[in-house]
């Protein structure tokens, strides 16, 4: 196990977890979530097949602490610095070419929704509480929450959370797409990790990474563009495909 | 007199052209495989197809119980070995040209302005789920069975089938269902929202056309939902 500002890392059966570890709210203690360094060390293993975010104990995470923000402020730290640094971070975890979930439970707001928003697929508890109540102080979302958000939401959605703060339930989240599955509580973790199982287990890890390289592609690129990297990735794996049926076949 | 039906034979697939709709049938049965002629033969009607001004209308369907099991995999392994090569310039692995043209076609179907509809009954695996999934309509029997299995042989959906279903799905269950390669039914096809209605497979392909006809022109694939709620009232 490895731990950083209250975040720990470890890895069982290929699955990597991160666990955001500061109970009972799980603050970040940075602000900006953790150094690009740290997380791209931690999940640079090329075994790797699956990545899952929580949190200890009843609660994903509460986010940053605004005061400890505002203090740094105060003090003329370079915070646009530091935001940028996490969103590296976070831009990182989104761009990894194994499945990242983020499993949710109890509050989920701020810098910690942002944190979700950047993982692939959401499950929540039914107890499961989201909001950005960056407005209540006058701020907002800083780790791109706000284009996240939107993407998944849409515009009148995306203005309901960031710019009035509503706080919305497991069920609303469900409904605005923002989670994909509600699972009870007791079972979240053990569903999710059985989750990354099923959907990797027995499949070679080049097999993984064309299919996730392929839907970031349709995500990012214009659409004939992603379609001809997809077809690339397909004759690429066809022809090792070929090249390992050769040699099956002369043993 | 409007309903002259023109047939033209090709030796995987045949198309029909009947009181201004299209009709393209896989014909290669018991499971219709798409084998590298059909993909050659495919993509030489589909361009023609999106040229045709008196077209209303495009049906695909399978003949006999199968829409299509997919791809030939032997067949396809083989025709990418045999094209394969690096670009001299920049010595990248070139993507033979059929390959571009199999996704080119796709994309052609997506971009139709006319309504595409896919009448699926029986299996429709792999590369017939994702001609299916580039088409604006889906319509099943209640027997089919869909399913990505290219995973399962070590590959991926490679014509457009990742970008499609997880656009219809959401990433979490496209995901889950192309990294397990799972086969599933009609009713799990229409939960996840991957086909728009589940009907009599004996009068599949007749309602179809009839569904077909009843778009009139200026057709917008948006609105979709309104079409087949003022077709099936419902």
């Amino acid at each position: 196990m490895e731990e950083t500002d209250k975040i720990t890392w470890v890895i069982k059966d290929d699955i990597g977890i991160i666990t955001l570890d500061n109970p009972p709210e799980n603050y970040l203690a940075r602000p900006e979530f953790l150094p690009y360094e740290t997380l791209k060390k931690w999940t640079s293993y090329d075994y790797l097949k699956g990545v899952i975010i929580c949190g200890t104990g009843k609660h994903f995470s509460g986010g940053g602490k605004l005061d400890k923000l505002f203090e740094m402020i105060r003090d003329e730290e370079n915070v646009e610095f530091l935001m940028n640094e996490g969103k590296t971070a976070l831009n990182h975890l989104e761009g990894l070419t194994i499945p990242v979930v983020a499993a949710i439970q109890g509050i989920c707001f701020g810098g910690g929704l942002e944190i979700a928003l950047a993982c692939h697929i959401r499950i929540c508890s039914e107890n499961a509480l989201f909001a950005f109540p960056e407005i209540n102080n006058g701020i907002l979302p800083g780790l791109g929450g706000t284009v996240r958000f939107q993407e998944l939401a849409g515009f009148p959605g995306s203005l309901k959370m960031i710019l009035g703060g509503d706080m919305i339930n497991a069920e609303d989240a469900l409904e605005l797409k923002l989670v994909d599955n509600i699972v009870p509580k007791s079972k979240l973790f053990d569903y999710t990790f059985n989750l990354l199982k099923k959907m990797t287990y027995e499949r070679p890890l080049p097999v993984i990474h064309g299919v996730m390289q392929a839907l970031q592609n349709a995500r990012k690129l214009p659409r004939d563009e992603a379609m001809l990297r997809e077809t690339r990735i397909f004759c690429e794996l066809a022809l090792a495909e070929t090249e390992r049926r050769t040699k099956n076949s002369g043993i | 007199m409007a309903n002259v039906a023109v047939t033209e034979s090709f030796s995987t697939l045949r198309f029909i052209i009947e009181d201004g709709i299209g009709h393209v049938i896989l014909d290669q049965p018991p499971s219709n495989k798409m084998s590298p002629d059909f993909f050659l033969e495919f993509n030489k009607i589909i361009p023609g197809i999106s040229g045709k001004d008196e077209l209303k209308a495009l049906l695909i369907s399978g003949r006999g119980r199968h829409f299509s099991s997919g791809a030939d995999l032997p067949g396809l392994l083989n025709e990418i070995q045999i094209q394969s090569g690096s670009d001299e310039h920049t010595n990248e692995p070139v993507v033979p040209s059929f390959m571009l043209s199999n996704y080119r076609s796709f994309l052609l179907l997506e971009d139709m302005d006319i309504p595409v509809i896919a009448a699926i009954r029986g299996v429709c695996l792999g590369s017939a789920l994702e001609l299916a999934l580039f088409s604006h309509f889906r319509f099943c029997g209640e027997d089919a069975v869909f399913g990505l299995p290219e995973t399962s042989f070590n590959l991926i959906p490679g014509i457009g089938g990742i970008r499609k279903m997880t656009a219809l799905t959401g990433k979490a269950i496209g995901l889950e269902y192309i990294l397990r390669g799972k086969t599933f039914d009609a009713q799990e096809a229409l939960k996840i929202g991957i086909v728009d209605r589940i009907l009599p497979k004996r009068q599949l392909v007749g309602i179809g056309l009839d569904f077909a006809g009843s778009i009139r022109s200026g057709f917008r694939k948006e609105k979709k939902r309104i079409y087949l709620k003022n077709y099936f009232h419902q």
